[in-house]
């Protein structure tokens, strides 16, 4: 009897060893304990295929339901403020910039409790023309942007998190800024002029910055203000996406790469 | 072994399905736990349980937590302990009673440790950790009804 304990003790044990081995190597080497899970998520991809597809459409349902005719709204709100701009473009004998990029669907696929307000990941990656760089929005606001891409996947950082800086532009005013978030669920434009003073609603996008990210997207509103600190008063943002419910995301893809698909 | 891994499975699909809003049920422990106790009991059986539970525990770290190698120590854990105790109970002392506590211990062990390592415990946190334990209720009463219905039929081909 003892020897047949012995032999569960010791398989425990040794069970033991090697997962807090584990736990040590993969908390000291986050790298790869990162491209660890990637690949565990990337081969489970095919057996969570049917479960995905039946969350994605039980949100799309709730979404047709649900959103329908605050969408339509604010399409007929978009369609008429773009036919807007193009008569001024013509009118100016401006020439109408051509489109750099289209917007392809995603589904978050993985976001860490410990690290909700700093990045999730979505089930699309360089194979599907998303690259480090591009914007990801929900209910048409900016919610952060790709920082890290797989073939099949891509991880995106929040506008919540505290590393995320963005420039953006106070659309009323034209003051210039940068977007942080505070890890915490909060955002906030930083570095605008303390004697400016700004009312709530004021709506924030991004200023230009790059290649991949255009001009214009709309961030938030402004929502309040912080304590003074180094000249400048922080402004508390609210974006216009459910930040804490994401569920699907539209990633901005750059029209060459498109082609090259 | 074959059954573990196909509910492994299920409770993955489930997690699918329940992300964002609660951590589904530990179902492969439960399910480990019921074969070991109502199982082959002997101490190589035992042994590969372990390591099943290991193994399916660090894959799930590795798909679902961010602490990788925890629920495979918890799970390894778990069933020794579960195992210690059912080893060191007289047959006629392991009734349908005890088999449950040992299944609903396993469960709020290894829930309590995910809930844990969060370490930053909030309301909405501790909201999961309870409705994990709830909808384990389902689970928990059925293997308590086949463990009864198994012991019956023992009990009747005696």
């Amino acid at each position: 009897m003892a020897g047949k304990i012995n032999l569960v003790l010791v398989n425990w044990l040794a069970a033991m060893l090697v997962g807090l081995m584990m736990m040590w190597f993969f908390g000291a080497a986050p790298i790869v304990s990162r491209a660890a899970m990637d690949g565990v998520s990337s081969a489970l991809s095919y057996v969570e295929l049917p479960a995905e597809e039946l969350v994605e459409l039980f949100h799309l349902t709730r979404s047709w339901v649900l959103e329908r005719s605050s969408l339509q709204r604010r399409n007929a709100e978009l369609e008429g403020e773009n036919l807007m701009l193009r008569t001024a473009l013509a009118e100016a004998k401006a020439p109408v910039p051509a489109a750099r990029g289209d917007l392809i669907g995603a589904r978050v696929t993985l976001r860490y409790p410990d690290q909700w307000w700093r990045e999730l990941r979505i089930d699309k990656g360089t194979n599907d023309g998303v690259n480090v760089g591009a914007p990801a929005l929900a209910d048409g606001y900016m919610i952060g942007r790709v920082v890290r891409t797989g073939e099949t996947f891509a991880w995106i950082e929040l506008v919540t998190s505290s590393s995320f800086m963005l420039a953006a532009v106070v659309d009323d005013t034209w003051d210039l800024g940068v977007i942080n978030g505070d890890d915490i669920g909060g955002i906030w434009l930083m570095y605008v002029p303390q004697e400016r003073e700004y009312t709530k609603g004021m709506s924030i996008s991004t200023a230009l910055v790059g290649d991949h990210l255009p001009p214009g997207i709309p961030l938030g509103t402004v929502v309040g203000k912080g304590d003074p600190r180094d000249g400048y008063v922080p402004q508390m943002i609210a974006s216009g996406a459910r930040l804490s419910q994401i569920y699907s995301v539209q990633v901005l893809r750059s029209v060459e790469r498109r082609t090259e698909n | 072994m074959l059954i573990a891994a196909l509910v492994w499975i299920i409770q993955d699909m489930l997690q699918v399905g329940a992300m964002g809003y609660m951590l589904v049920p530990d179902l492969f422990l439960m399910i480990v736990i019921y074969r070991v106790l109502t199982g082959e009991f002997s101490q190589a059986s035992v042994s590969w349980w372990i390591w099943g539970a290991f193994v399916g525990g660090m894959i799930w770290d590795l798909r679902w937590a961010v602490s990788p190698g925890m629920s495979a120590v918890v799970n390894a854990t778990v069933v020794y302990v579960a195992y210690l105790i059912w080893s060191r109970t007289p047959s006629g002392g392991r009734s349908p009673v005890l088999f449950a506590l040992i299944a609903i211990a396993g469960n709020v062990i290894s829930g309590l440790a995910h809930y844990l390592i969060w370490a930053v415990p909030s309301q909405a946190a501790l909201r999961m950790f309870f409705a994990q334990q709830f909808f384990s209720i389902p689970l928990l009463i059925i293997l308590f009804i086949r463990y009864v219905v198994v012991l019956r039929r023992g009990e009747k081909s005696v």
